[in-house]
């Protein structure tokens, strides 16, 4: 048992870890880093091989050693996921994503509010959670223009200072000033797309994305390769926090990095203070690293698990947990999606930056008018390969032949030789509503390779409200993709309530005490030198991909715990 | 060439075989072709015969029975045509193998048993193992697998069975040619990819016509850049 002392502590060295620990190494405080995985380098990326990074996942967690479960419900048994979608390394998901990097609309910061105001309470679903989150859109611009111009995002403003600016998004909230780069390059399937879409009166734009189209901070410009969304960045083009915050977190003198530990409790004293934590070393020891502050930021899982591995007498249903609150409100992106497949003209979708490359956003949070309509919020509609990576594995496993094919044989042969560089997929990714009974907890179970109870998610996506946004997103699909001229336009099938991308809840922000686990910093309002960070915070989901949003809200925090909470220890609301 | 890499392709040249033999009648004309095309250019197929190709324990998982098994199955998955490479030109059968006593161990078992499964399901509704049956009847025993009403099937399922057979075949069409699969890149040139190339231009980006700029490019000629 080796024991440390640090002042900071952080758990997770993923979107927000990095960010974390290379503000408040700047500011002088001695950081530790805890990471699960291995710390990487771009030199690991050489390698473009689909088999590897896509199909095995060579990136994200094995899901022997580190299992989540999942049900539909609390009657059934929870089996372990088949696939995890988060990173497994130094750098997070950051590693492997698309990069695809949204400013929330100013509505998804008051849903509730403002699907009141508009429609009446009504029109709210009686069982959703739906609630305002503790800070404004304006609260946050500050800090969605630091990261941006941090990490390095590509993109085209549609709104400056309240000023609407062709070529951007016109639904997008005000910002202080231009992205740092230009879009990236708009490939065949975002031309046809964009085509299609101002035919329909419609407003697409080419997605922001933390993805250089030039060359920035000392790194290269993206050379459109197309081995992105699942791989590492061969020429470090992507702005992950890898190649970013590490490095600077490493500068600054007062960052050290662990790898390959593993946090499985959060100490706690009668005094109500955090400790440190306890970990196993990549040698299987037992360590503690005591710390005046402890910062969690894993995936979001794990924020909750080990919240509620940490419970003590005084803390009996987990740290942090005075709410009850702890584990609920578990919320993921489902994504409807259309195949749109040419006879006349080849789309190439193999190449340039994958994941969801062009987007328009009129059928996105409350930006159309949901009267009359049986559900309320929307989804980012955008043109996208078929598992957001465009190689042939991706294309064979993931996209489900046009009906009347079958999906081996002659025909099937015959469909994939002609479509593979012929089709485009067009996605809606749905904002999905928050309810209490959709939680994380300790799987009775199943254990992990350190013989820690596994999460457990129990979740089902099929609500009526998100069930009648999802056929209204296919039918619009649909039309985008006849519109687009294609010979053949189909729908790929829906899970069966399985959860999808980008997961948040868990440990809820809010304004009162007695209905989240933390205020708007991230702080715990039980322990004051206890942060729980990423989107396992977010009260309500938005549309768009969390990651930008997480990253500003890291450079939120990071800026109150270096600016207040440093020489005036407490809580900070 | 190692005498384990010719006793290797040795091993699997019969596996492959045995598949074709005994549906001599079914095979298309064109598809017999192919192979001797294929037979002529590739290099490989000049080597002489190796002496120690007796089929015993010379595949790196599979038995020679099984391996047959794979390589029909697989073939009826994703068909070989004049031009049009399927699962046998593709080594497909060679990558499954190495996989098998490789990353995919834990699913040693998993085609033992399947496979056995298959084969027992064959014989009840046909009186034979699947490599001896008709390529319209091999269809239906896997469209009876696919669709979950072949009998018999305990661990792994019918369904299962089918659906990692599918999923492993596309592997080994389009994984690099590094794992054993994808041989002379038949699976990438059958569906039109360019392989592992570095850069795309704005021109390429906007071309509405069939990449050709380029060769394919695979693993082993990406590494050896400097």
């Amino acid at each position: 048992m080796a024991t440390e002392k640090t002042d900071v502590v952080i758990v997770g060295m993923g979107a927000v870890g990095g960010i974390i620990a290379a503000e408040l190494g700047k500011a002088g405080m001695k950081v530790v880093g805890l990471e699960r995985g291995p710390r990487l380098t771009t030199a690991d990326f050489s390698a473009h091989d689909e088999l590897r990074y896509f199909q095995r996942r060579d990136l994200r967690p094995d899901v022997k050693r580190q299992p989540v479960t999942w049900r539909r419900n609390a009657n059934e048994r929870a089996n372990p996921l088949p696939r995890l979608d988060y990173g497994n390394q130094a750098g997070g998901g950051t590693v492997h994503y698309g990069a695809v990097s949204w400013r929330f609309h100013e509505d998804d910061f008051r849903a509730r509010s403002h699907t009141m105001e508009r429609y009446g309470a009504a029109a709210i679903p009686q069982d959703s959670s739906l609630t305002d989150w503790p800070l404004t859109y304006a609260d946050l611009e500050p800090h969605y223009d630091r990261a941006e111009y941090e990490l390095g995002v590509s993109g085209k403003a549609g709104n400056l200072q309240g000023r609407r600016i062709d070529g951007g998004n016109p639904f997008e909230a005000p910002r202080r000033r231009e992205y740092p780069l230009p879009p990236l390059l708009v490939d065949q399937a975002g031309q046809i797309f964009d085509g299609a879409a101002r035919k329909l009166g419609y407003h697409p734009f080419s997605t922001p994305r933390a993805i250089l189209s030039q060359a920035y901070d000392g790194r290269q410009a993206c050379t459109y390769c197309g081995f992105c969304q699942a791989f590492g960045c061969h020429i470090g083009a992507k702005s992950s926090i890898l190649v970013t915050k590490l490095p600077e977190a490493d500068r600054t003198g007062n960052f050290k990095l662990l790898t390959g530990v593993m946090c499985y409790r959060v100490n706690s004293d009668n005094s109500g203070r955090v400790t440190g934590v306890a970990c196993y070393g990549p040698d299987g020891s037992d360590n503690t690293i005591e710390a005046e502050l402890v910062i969690l930021a894993p995936f979001i899982y794990d924020n909750t698990r080990l919240l509620l591995l940490s419970k003590t007498d005084r803390f009996p249903n987990g740290l942090a947990n005075s709410s009850g609150h702890l584990g609920k409100h578990l919320m993921t992106h489902i994504g409807a999606r259309v195949f749109a497949a040419f006879d006349d003209r080849y789309v190439n979708i193999y190449m340039g930056p994958s994941a969801q490359r062009h987007t328009f956003d009129d059928f996105n949070a409350d930006n159309f008018d949901h009267t009359g309509m049986s559900f309320i919020r929307g989804a980012q509609v955008s043109v996208a390969p078929a598992d957001l990576e465009a190689g042939p594995i991706g294309a064979a496993v993931s996209m489900n032949p046009p009906p009347g094919i079958p999906r081996w044989g002659a025909a099937y042969r015959d469909f994939l030789a002609k479509y593979f560089a012929r089709y485009a997929g067009i996605n809606a990714q749905t904002e999905n509503l928050p309810y209490a009974d959709q939680t994380i907890d300790l799987d009775p179970n199943v254990r992990d390779a350190w013989g820690l109870p596994a999460p457990r998610l129990t979740y089902d996506w099929r609500r009526p409200n998100e069930l009648e946004r999802v056929e209204f997103m296919f039918k619009k699909l649909e039309e985008v993709g006849r519109v687009m001229g294609a010979t053949h336009v189909w729908r790929s099938a829906m899970s069966a309530g399985a959860p999808g991308a980008h997961h948040e809840g868990g440990t809820r922000m809010g304004n009162d005490p007695k209905s989240s686990v933390v205020n708007r910093y991230g702080q715990s309002w039980d322990i004051p030198n206890l942060f729980i960070l990423g989107s396992s915070t977010f009260p309500s989901m938005s549309g768009f991909n969390p990651t930008l949003t997480i990253q500003a809200l890291a450079y939120m925090s990071a800026d109150a715990i270096v600016k207040r909470y440093k020489s005036r220890p407490g809580p900070l609301v | 060439m190692s005498e384990h890499d010719a006793s290797r392709r040795e091993f699997l040249r019969a596996a492959v075989g045995a598949g074709t033999v005994a549906g001599a009648g079914i095979v298309p004309e064109a598809l017999a072709q192919t192979r001797e095309q294929d037979k002529k250019s590739t290099p490989e197929t000049n080597a002489p015969p190796h002496s120690q190709s007796n089929g015993e324990g010379l595949g790196a998982f599979l038995n020679r029975d099984d391996a047959a098994t794979v390589a029909a199955f697989t073939e009826r998955l994703m068909p070989g045509a004049p031009g049009k490479p399927g699962a046998r030109d593709a080594a497909v059968l060679n990558y499954i193998d190495l996989a098998l006593a490789g990353a995919y161990a834990d699913l040693q078992d998993f085609y033992r048993r399947g496979l056995a499964q298959l084969d027992q399901y064959c014989r009840e509704t046909h009186r034979e193992p699947f490599v001896h049956l008709s390529t319209g009847q091999q269809d239906a025993v896997i469209t009876a697998l696919e669709e979950g009403k072949a009998t018999g099937f305990t661990w792994p399922t019918a369904q299962e069975f089918f659906n990692t057979l599918r999923t492993h075949t596309m592997e080994g069409m389009f994984a690099d040619p590094l794992y054993g699969g994808n041989k002379d890149f038949a699976g990438w040139r059958l569906v039109g990819f360019p392989g592992a190339q570095p850069i795309f231009t704005r021109t390429d980006m906007q071309s509405k016509q069939a990449f050709i700029r380029a060769p394919i490019i695979g693993l082993q000629a990406q590494t050896k850049k400097p």
